[in-house]
């Protein structure tokens, strides 16, 4: 493929790409140069040296031509999470750390909700909107939490609403959020290929290959999707700095994002933001293909059930009672 | 002859009709509908090592190894006595006489007990040992160290006590990897009050639709 020998496309005047050798490059470099050129002539200024701005623009368009995650090699995936990283910096002055870790082995993340003992406080909803620089503008969440009658087991019949003093007799409360079904329908209806399962069971979206068509938001039987019709807004001082590409990065306006069960803690070997918040200890997360975890003590022990079972989507969020 | 071969030839597509059938119906889907991802779950008996997750740190709070075993083994839980105000008891409860101006100080009129049956609740010597101040008693007349109160409210709440072990009542301190350290009884739960109070929630939902 490579047509032009390394010695011409260093020539390229503003000297953007290092080691451009494939027509791909030479393309990129090209269009770097003409978006440069525009914006000079569309301001009218002399081009003057300002390096912040070419070197965003070339971060930029570095970005715009990457791969999928799932196609990069662990070298593209230090590239790219460093061009973020950078761009976070010169665009809003964050000093974020972005990660790669990738799946941990002989794990599968399964998590267990107990309808009994959860009261309603919503500590985890407010930690998980923390933790994962949610859009503090339109208010989103990947948890709700529903204020059931005795008897229902479905939310819809419940009060998602609810703004007053919890527990109140006679109610109980059950929380949703992205169940991380083993046969996720969602990652079926995704015509670019943007979400799909980690071998360690996480249904996760690479924000920049989502086009925004929202199918898998209408393919999820479970609400479990949410979508970014701005820019999430979140104030400097409140952004949670560790990242992982996966998970909690900052978004960009017009894509769809969900739990990760916080994909940048649990790889970790921390626990997800909600069950480290949660007061009631009603949230139970762990390595299902480990006979000793907790949360294959409460699958062995405790009366489960998840929800909309028959869908066969095979949901890795089980709810228990005492 | 002829007829006979015509006949078979004749016969052909039913035949492969037959056998197509027939492949389908013995093999493949069926059973893969059948299994479900949960039968390899159940079917993984080979204990994780939890101490491979190299990023996993010491708890930050302080523990000590518990008297009691899980199905891994031993485990920790969070420590107690630091978290007590007034700990070491001993200290006010010796034998000199307190001025009757300090009582209100010194006294604990301040614990409210709201444990047990309405009208027949808990009195303080239920629980603490009535000589040594700075134990717990069992029924069976055990000393029993703060830190490791869950031995004292397992008496009772043997249930809850079984499901702690286990790992579906309380919970982990920040990691799932890593030696486990659980919350301990008192960490979340009053023991003169044991019940959660009422209280607004931390935040609320707007309509998803």
């Amino acid at each position: 493929m490579s047509l032009q020998t390394p010695d011409e496309t260093t020539r390229h005047p503003e000297d953007l790409l290092e080691k451009p050798c494939s027509r791909r490059s030479f393309l990129k470099g090209v269009s770097i140069a003409a978006a440069a050129g525009s914006a000079v002539l569309a301001t009218g200024c002399v081009p003057s040296a300002d390096a912040a701005s070419s070197e965003e623009l070339k971060l930029r368009w570095q970005e715009f031509f990457k791969k999928n995650y799932r196609l990069m090699s662990p070298e593209e995936k230090v590239e790219t999470v460093k061009r973020i990283e950078r761009l976070a910096k010169l665009q809003e002055d964050l000093n974020v750390q972005i990660g790669t870790e990738p799946p941990i082995e002989k794990v599968l993340y399964g998590y267990a909700f107990n309808i009994t003992r959860c009261e309603g406080f919503m500590e985890c909803v407010s930690a998980c909107v923390k933790e994962n620089n949610l859009d503090r503008k339109t208010n989103t969440q990947y948890i709700r939490i529903f204020e059931m009658e005795p008897g229902k087991l479905d939310p819809s019949t419940g009060d998602g609403q609810y703004y007053h003093e919890v527990p109140v007799e006679n109610k109980f409360y059950m929380g949703t959020q992205c169940f991380h079904c083993e046969n996720a329908p969602c990652t079926k209806a995704c015509p670019t290929k943007a979400t799909w399962r980690e071998p360690d069971g996480i249904v996760v979206v690479d924000y920049n290959w989502c086009i925004g068509c929202r199918y898998c938001q209408a393919a999820c039987p479970y609400y479990g999707r949410r979508f970014n019709w701005g820019k999430p807004e979140v104030p400097k001082e409140e952004v949670t700095q560790k990242q992982h590409y996966l998970g909690n990065r900052l978004r960009p306006k017009g894509k769809m994002e969900k739990c990760t069960f916080c994909i940048q803690r649990t790889r970790k070997g921390r626990l997800p933001a909600c069950v480290e918040a949660c007061p009631t200890g009603s949230r139970v997360f762990g390595n299902l293909l480990d006979p000793n975890s907790e949360i294959r003590y409460v699958l062995k022990h405790k009366k489960v059930f998840r929800m909309r079972e028959e869908l066969g989507t095979e949901p890795k969020f089980w709810y228990f009672i005492d | 002859m002829k007829t006979i071969a015509t006949h078979l030839i004749r016969k052909l597509p039913t035949i492969f009709v037959c056998l197509f059938a027939l492949l389908i119906s013995s093999t493949g889907p069926m059973e893969a509908s059948e299994r479900s991802f949960l039968d390899s779950v159940k079917e993984s008996d080979e204990p994780f090592d939890n101490r491979s997750v190299s990023q996993v740190q010491p708890v930050v709070e302080k523990t000590v190894l518990a008297k009691e075993v899980d199905q891994t083994g031993s485990f920790r839980v969070l420590a107690r006595k630091q978290e007590i105000e007034r700990y070491k008891c001993s200290s006010c409860h010796t034998d000199k006489k307190v001025l009757v101006n300090y009582a209100q100080e010194l006294t604990h009129a301040n614990v409210v007990i709201n444990h047990g049956r309405e009208g027949s609740e808990l009195s303080c010597i239920d629980c603490h040992h009535p000589e040594d101040r700075d134990f717990l008693e069992d029924k069976k007349g055990r000393k029993i160290d703060f830190d490791h109160s869950y031995q004292l409210c397992g008496q009772c709440h043997f249930r809850q006590k079984r499901d702690w072990l286990g790992g579906a009542h309380g919970k982990r301190v920040s990691y799932w990897a890593g030696e486990r350290v659980v919350y301990n009884c008192a960490s979340c739960h009053d023991p003169h009050s044991p019940k959660f109070e009422k209280r607004f929630p931390a935040t609320y939902s707007v309509p998803l639709k």
